[in-house]
């Protein structure tokens, strides 16, 4: 269907539209228009991914004047396939109604390891592998070896990629990775750079949030992107972490040892440079003299990950004197290993500022806070002399120089904890050195900075207010929006008690009690005899999930629940769980009913969508607090005192519960979807806590449904289930729509939109 | 076959008035037809000798559970409850009593009168009546049929389904046989301990060896290069368990001594490098939207917390890396034990020899990783899925009409109820074949025809071959052809003389009709008559049609004086036949 919205007119590839998917594109086109922030909270099941896409693609053609660059950040790669088929199913009903004029570039990007379709460099077993495989076969050094030995062997995607040139091009359309790796086939050349190359031409990119927050991967991929974008970051509710984590290091002793090792190396090769081609090192320190720490145009081939510090943050000026020999550098570089190695051999927990650390690193050590800022760069050039790509080899002197840099360019907002051993296991010494941001909007000031409108969505973003105030900035429209449902799709319910009425709790004092694990087995094995399809279960932790799924494997409660289901279980391996997670879905498809076992904050709880019968049910077994006793949290959480105003322990229960809704709205995709949501913890019961959750899931918690036990919560969801099994009208019922037509929207004009909601 | 032990089937039990009742001991003799209770003690009143056809169903008890129960229904809502001694006993009484009420059921509904019913020569396996029992239901003339002769005494059994054996086969072979699933049975190692010495037992049945089998491969890998050159299989199975034990332990330093003593052993202890690797295959074909490996490569930043705020890698590496490869989890087993669960049976060996049933699951692995070689197929039906997951469903009109594989039980049902369609659209559809049958000359037809195939063969065949929307309009235009030429069995295929007959009238015609084509066609089987067996049925068949022919006679007189000369047209051919079989029959040498 096609509608005007105001100036704009709309292409949505549906015959229908929910009317808050309506109310959300006229937000965002105001949004767009008054070239502003936004923050838009619309609960899941009510396509919002394709909402966006719609509105912002149709925003874009029909100002072709100024076209706008589209860029779409995902917080994973599935996420990302998911993003560009749905935007594959746009495009051509856009080439449909509009033909040629609307074609458009749209393509997903990702590491060399997702992209590389060179059998030998992508048989590596991780990402840094990778790269360094790619670079063996791709730095510019190794190729002008090459052309002089053809012994040498290079990349031949990689040399097509480059003969051809400027007519490396991809023709319009949308590519998702595979695609990208086909065409690449296809063409012979590198998909990899190929992408990397048109990612500044394309009319939309899709990419991970690091591509955008992490000033490392930023510094590389999205430089030159223009200021005419609007940035979308989707399921953004986890944003403030993504930031936290771009600009935190942490520093063991495995890490102080390979750097060690690491310098070592580099060392011999200067010896070994200085015997044969002294020229090379000479023209380093000539450069550096000049000001320039880096040379001005590298090959994209050889650009390393950039700077850990913010582009703003970087100092303009020459590398100061005492490191620019490589001697002299490499010589502070053992300095700092040495003090930092010191002080990880501390008995009791430290923690300290970075004005302090780097006072005390300039006293012990004589290396200033200058000197320090300039560890990265000048590491990157003097690898960049060295010729060294094997780089996957030199990540723990990386991690050094990334250390030593941040610490030395910001003063505030971090701080540093060496912790002697892990709380839970006193008695084995495992020292680590963190350097942790609290300042979430440090990473994400730039990108606020540079880009015209970025909008910041997700499902649960609930309380919308403190969000502007995490990140630090003002947003021109900001909304959360309900649902609109046909019928009562959604059945949450609070379980507080177990099938013989005992509190239920994954309460540190109830936690291992075998009491509580009995009706949490209870409860679940009830539940799979009555529920069909799939049904996942969220657990607080890995270890809690493993020490119950184990006493339930020792009762014989697993055994009978295995009866009446699959059961499979999230491991911290990844292949592992996407395999289980594969069949987990073919296990649905096929009738067999499974059980998915899986970690509230984990990778599956952050983006696996267990819509339709992969999901008829979910039950989050206790409030997924983080670990209160992390250094590394408090600290965060007095920073978040003192700069917000913001209660410890109104920031936990936030945390803890829009996990807890992020977990449980896996299920909803669309409004002629449904399922149920156990919240299976005394805790929940409380008005303090509960009422944290999203709105869409408030308004149908009905007051009966506060305080059930096993038995009534079975008797409900067999109720519920029967009344989802009947037919409805879709269109809604009473005068209330919950589904407009083109004609629909026509009648209803844009002025009495407001009226509706 | 089994039945010779079956057909009398004597167990001892309890007769009941109810659930609670202690119940009364006894004999419970089940025969074919019947079943009787004689109480131990003689002066008890509770006798039972009942007919199994006034059995209506019957219950039982999960086995396992407190009581070996078997409760028969009566029609008229009476019910017999029988506790046996153990499960195996009430299980044998159960399967009969199935068996005999299926059988009788299906007598009873037909004739009361099943005495005359001659007495089956042959031995039929209980699979084999149920299919018979099934064609017969789901057939209604054949069903009719079946009445009239075999119950009737003109024909035995054997030789009604004799002409049917393709019906039978084909039913048969057409749905592949229903295997049953692996159990969904984790096999956990409960040593059975007996507490003074140091022994613990293991129990490996064929069933839980092929479940170990399928789940741990390299086990399988390693039977296979073992047994029987290296070691006997008791031995090997010996060392397995021990392994296990060991891993129930969780004692990982243990393992990994006595791995390191023992190179057989620690086949079983290590890491299943098999699983890893084809682990390693399967991702490459994972549905690319729930693909998290793909996340792990695009992952920049190098922090031991990566999931927020989850507690740090809880079993941390307590151990050095030496202990790695034998640290095995529950979860991964669990994992592993719902993949081949999920799988189900791939396998069609008998249970019994472990070798034959290692190396047919090596093979079909094999065979699985081969194919997955050439996935372009796969590819496309994954783009396709991922398409189809994309689209919100509610948001648009379903895509394709409801496909749903056709399956005519009862062609006769069939027709009929499409008859009633075809006369709602009888003008545009009658009208419309007619002109799709004119307006193309044999030459026409035949060019299209060579341009399809040569289509088919430049493009091969897609996916579904035809649009499921001009299947649907073939179907509908066929089935309305076909149920009208039924109807319009007199010659002119335009009138329909039968349509215009009483419904009693025409049933009893078309019911008549294929009861000689019935007659004859076993008729013509038996000759040349050479023994006094073929002599006696040809009798017998000869006086059946006789019988028809005066019903025939009496249709013609008593249908109305209009429709009269077209009945006799109708009715001529049969008569003609009998009359010709009769000649038959009397000129025979």
């Amino acid at each position: 269907m096609k509608f005007q919205i105001e100036d704009v007119t709309v292409y949505f590839p549906y015959d229908n539209i929910y009317p808050e998917q309506y109310a959300y594109m006229v937000e965002l086109k105001r949004a767009l228009d008054a070239k502003g922030h936004c923050l838009l909270e619309m609960p899941t099941g009510t396509g919002k991914t394709i909402a966006l896409l719609s509105l912002i693609t149709s925003y874009a053609l029909s100002k072709p004047s100024n076209p706008i660059k589209f860029i779409y950040c995902t917080r994973t790669v599935h996420e990302m396939e998911k993003t560009l088929s749905e935007l594959k199913l746009l495009h051509n009903y856009q080439l449909q109604h509009l033909g040629p004029a609307a074609k458009i570039l749209a393509l997903g990007l990702s590491s060399r390891k997702n992209l590389c379709i060179n059998p030998t460099v992508v048989s590596a077993e991780n990402r840094d592998s990778v790269d360094a495989a790619c670079r063996k076969l791709t730095a510019s050094w190794v190729r002008e070896l090459a052309a002089e030995n053809p012994r040498i062997p290079t990349c031949s995607f990689f040399e097509n990629y480059e003969k051809s040139a400027s007519e490396a091009i991809l023709p319009p359309g949308v590519y998702t990775l595979q695609d990208l790796r086909a065409y690449g086939k296809l063409k012979g050349w590198c998909p990899y750079f190929l992408a990397r190359h048109m990612v500044q031409l394309a009319n939309v990119v899709v990419y991970s949030y690091q591509y955008l927050l992490d000033p490392k991967v930023a510094g590389i991929i999205s430089k030159e992107m223009q200021r005419e974008s609007v940035v979308v970051f989707d399921e953004a509710h986890n944003i403030d972490n993504v930031c936290i984590e771009a600009l935190s290091v942490s520093v063991r002793m495995q890490t102080l040892e390979g750097a060690t090792r690491n310098i070592n190396r580099m060392s011999q090769e200067i010896d070994r440079f200085k015997a044969t081609d002294a020229g090379r090192l000479r023209a380093e320190y000539n450069r550096l003299v000049e000001g320039l720490a880096l040379r001005g145009d590298l090959p994209a081939s050889d650009a390393w990950l950039a700077n850990p510090a913010l582009p703003n943050d970087i100092l303009k000026e020459a590398v100061p004197g005492n490191i620019r020999r490589a001697e002299h550098f490499l010589s502070v570089l053992r300095r700092l290993v040495q003090y930092i190695r010191g002080r990880l051999q501390t008995e009791n927990v430290e923690k300290e500022g970075p004005v302090a650390f780097v006072a005390s690193v300039n006293t012990q050590a004589g290396i200033d806070q200058k000197m320090l800022r300039f560890c990265y760069d000048r590491l990157h050039s003097l690898m960049l002399t060295l010729e060294i790509s094997d780089t996957d080899e030199f990540l723990h002197i990386q991690t050094i120089c990334d250390f030593a840099t941040l610490v030395g360019t910001y003063t505030r907002g971090f701080s540093i904890i060496i912790e002697p051993f892990d709380e839970r296991m006193p008695h084995i010494p495992d020292p680590v050195l963190q350097l942790c941001c609290h300042d979430a909007s440090l990473a994400i000031k730039p990108v606020f900075e540079r880009f015209q409108s970025v909008v910041i969505t997700s499902g649960t973003l609930s309380p919308i207010d403190l969000y502007p105030r995490l990140l630090n900035f003002n947003p021109v429209v900001s909304r959360s929006f309900t649902m609109s449902l046909t019928r009562d799709c959604i059945c949450p319910m609070v379980l507080t008690r177990g099938s013989d009425q005992l509190p239920v709790s994954t309460k540190y004092d109830l936690r291992s009690d075998p009491g509580v694990e009995k009706n949490y087995g209870k409860l679940l094995l009830e539940m799979v005899s009555v529920v069909p399809d799939g049904i996942v279960c969220f657990f607080v932790s890995y270890s809690y999930m493993d020490g119950i799924v184990n006493s339930w494997h020792e009762t014989g409660l697993l055994k009978e629940i295995m009866q009446h289901k699959l059961v499979f279980i999230e491991t911290q391996d990844v292949v592992e769980t996407t395999l289980a997670l594969d069949n987990y879905r073919k296990a649905c498809d096929c009738g067999r009913g499974a059980v998915f076992f899986s970690v509230a904050r984990g990778k599956v709880a952050e983006g696996i969508d267990f819509d339709r019968h992969y999901g008829r049910l979910v039950i989050m077994f206790g409030v997924p607090f983080q670990y209160t006793l992390s250094r590394i949290l408090l600290a965060r959480l007095e920073y978040l005192r003192d700069t917000f105003q913001i209660k410890e322990g109104d920031f936990l229960t936030f945390d803890a519960l829009r996990q807890a809704a992020q977990c449980v709205g896996r299920v909803i995709r669309s409004k002629a979807d449904y399922g149920m949501m156990i919240f299976a913890d005394k805790r929940y019961s409380r008005h303090d806590k509960r009422s944290k959750l999203p709105g869409w899931i408030l308004s149908h918690l009905r007051d009966a449904h506060l305080n059930l036990s096993t038995d009534m919560a079975a008797h409900i969801a067999r109720e519920f289930l029967r009344k989802m099994a009947q037919p409805y009208d879709k269109t809604g019922v009473m005068g209330k729509k919950t589904l407009l037509s083109e004609a629909d929207l026509e009648k209803m004009g844009n002025s009495n939109l407001g009226e509706m909601f | 076959m089994a039945d010779k032990q079956q057909q009398v089937v004597v167990k001892r039990a309890r007769h009941k008035s109810s659930v609670k009742d202690p119940g009364t001991p006894g004999v419970l003799k089940l025969t074919k037809d019947r079943f009787t209770f004689m109480p131990n003690d003689p002066s008890s009143p509770v006798k039972h000798n009942v007919e199994f056809r006034t059995i209506k169903g019957h219950k039982f008890t999960k086995d396992g559970t407190k009581q070996a129960l078997l409760n028969l229904t009566q029609d008229q809502g009476g019910n017999y409850i029988f506790e046996f001694e153990n499960f195996p006993d009430r299980n044998v009484c159960k399967d009969f009593v199935a068996s005999a009420i299926a059988l009788s059921g299906e007598a009873g509904r037909t004739v009361p009168e099943k005495s005359a019913v001659p007495i089956q020569d042959e031995q039929l396996s209980a699979a084999e009546m149920e299919r018979r029992i099934k064609l017969l239901q789901e057939d209604s003339d054949l069903q009719k049929l079946h009445k009239q002769f075999v119950i009737g005494g003109i024909l035995s059994e054997a030789e009604f389904w004799a002409t049917r054996k393709k019906l039978l086969e084909q039913n048969y072979s057409r749905r592949p046989k229903q295997r049953v699933a692996l159990k969904n049975d984790m096999w956990s190692t409960k040593p059975l301990a007996d507490g003074q010495s140091n022994r613990v037992t293991f129990n490996l049945t064929p069933e839980i060896i092929l479940q170990i089998f399928a789940e741990k491969p390299a086990v399988r890998q390693a039977y296979l290069n073992f047994v029987p050159n290296k070691m006997t299989e008791k031995e090997f199975w010996t060392k397995y368990s021990r392994a296990e034990y060991l891993h129930s332990t969780k004692n990982v330093i243990a393992a990994a001594a006595e791995a390191a003593e023992d190179e057989e052993l620690a086949v079983f202890l290590k890491q299943d490098d098999m699983l890893v690797n084809e682990a390693r295959k399967k991702i490459r074909q994972v549905d690319p939207t729930l693909d998290m490996e793909a996340d792990e490569g695009d992952d920049y930043m190098h922090l031991p917390i990566q999931d927020h705020g989850l507690p740090r890698n809880d079993n941390k590496d307590v151990l050095d890396s030496q202990y790695e490869p034998y640290r095995r989890s529950f979860s991964q087993h669990l994992n592993q034990h719902a993949a081949v669960v999920l799988q189900g049976r791939v396998i069609d060996v008998e249970l019994g020899d472990t070798r034959s049933v290692a190396e047919a699951l090596a093979r079909t692995k094999h065979a699985e990783l081969a194919k997955d070689a050439s996935d372009v197929y796969l590819d496309k039906e994954r783009l396709e899925r991922i398409s189809r997951m994309t689209e919100i469903e509610d948001l648009q009109a379903p895509r394709d009409p409801a496909v749903a594989p056709l399956s005519i039980k009862d062609p006769r049902d069939y027709f009929d109820s499409q008859q009633a369609n075809a006369f709602s659209t009888l003008g545009d559809t009658v009208s419309g074949a007619k002109q799709l049958k004119c307006s193309v000359s044999t030459r026409e037809a035949y060019c299209s025809l060579k341009e399809c195939i040569s289509e088919i063969k430049f493009q091969g065949l897609t996916e579904p071959t035809i649009n499921s929307e001009v299947a649907f309009k073939v179907l509908n235009g066929l089935a309305q052809n076909i149920s009208s030429n039924k109807y319009h069995l007199g010659r002119n295929p335009n009138e329909s003389v039968l349509d215009s007959l009483p419904k009693i009238t025409r049933e009893e015609l078309l019911l008549h009709w294929s009861s000689i084509q019935e007659l004859l066609k076993h008729f013509w089987s038996s000759y040349p008559i050479t023994t006094k067996y073929l002599l006696t049925k040809a009798t017998k068949l000869k006086d059946a049609m006789s019988q028809i022919y005066p019903k025939l006679q009496e249709i013609k007189e008593s249908v109305q004086s209009d429709l009269r000369h077209q009945v006799s047209l109708l009715v001529q051919p049969m008569l003609q036949s009998c009359v010709f079989m009769d000649q038959a029959f009397c000129c025979r040498p």
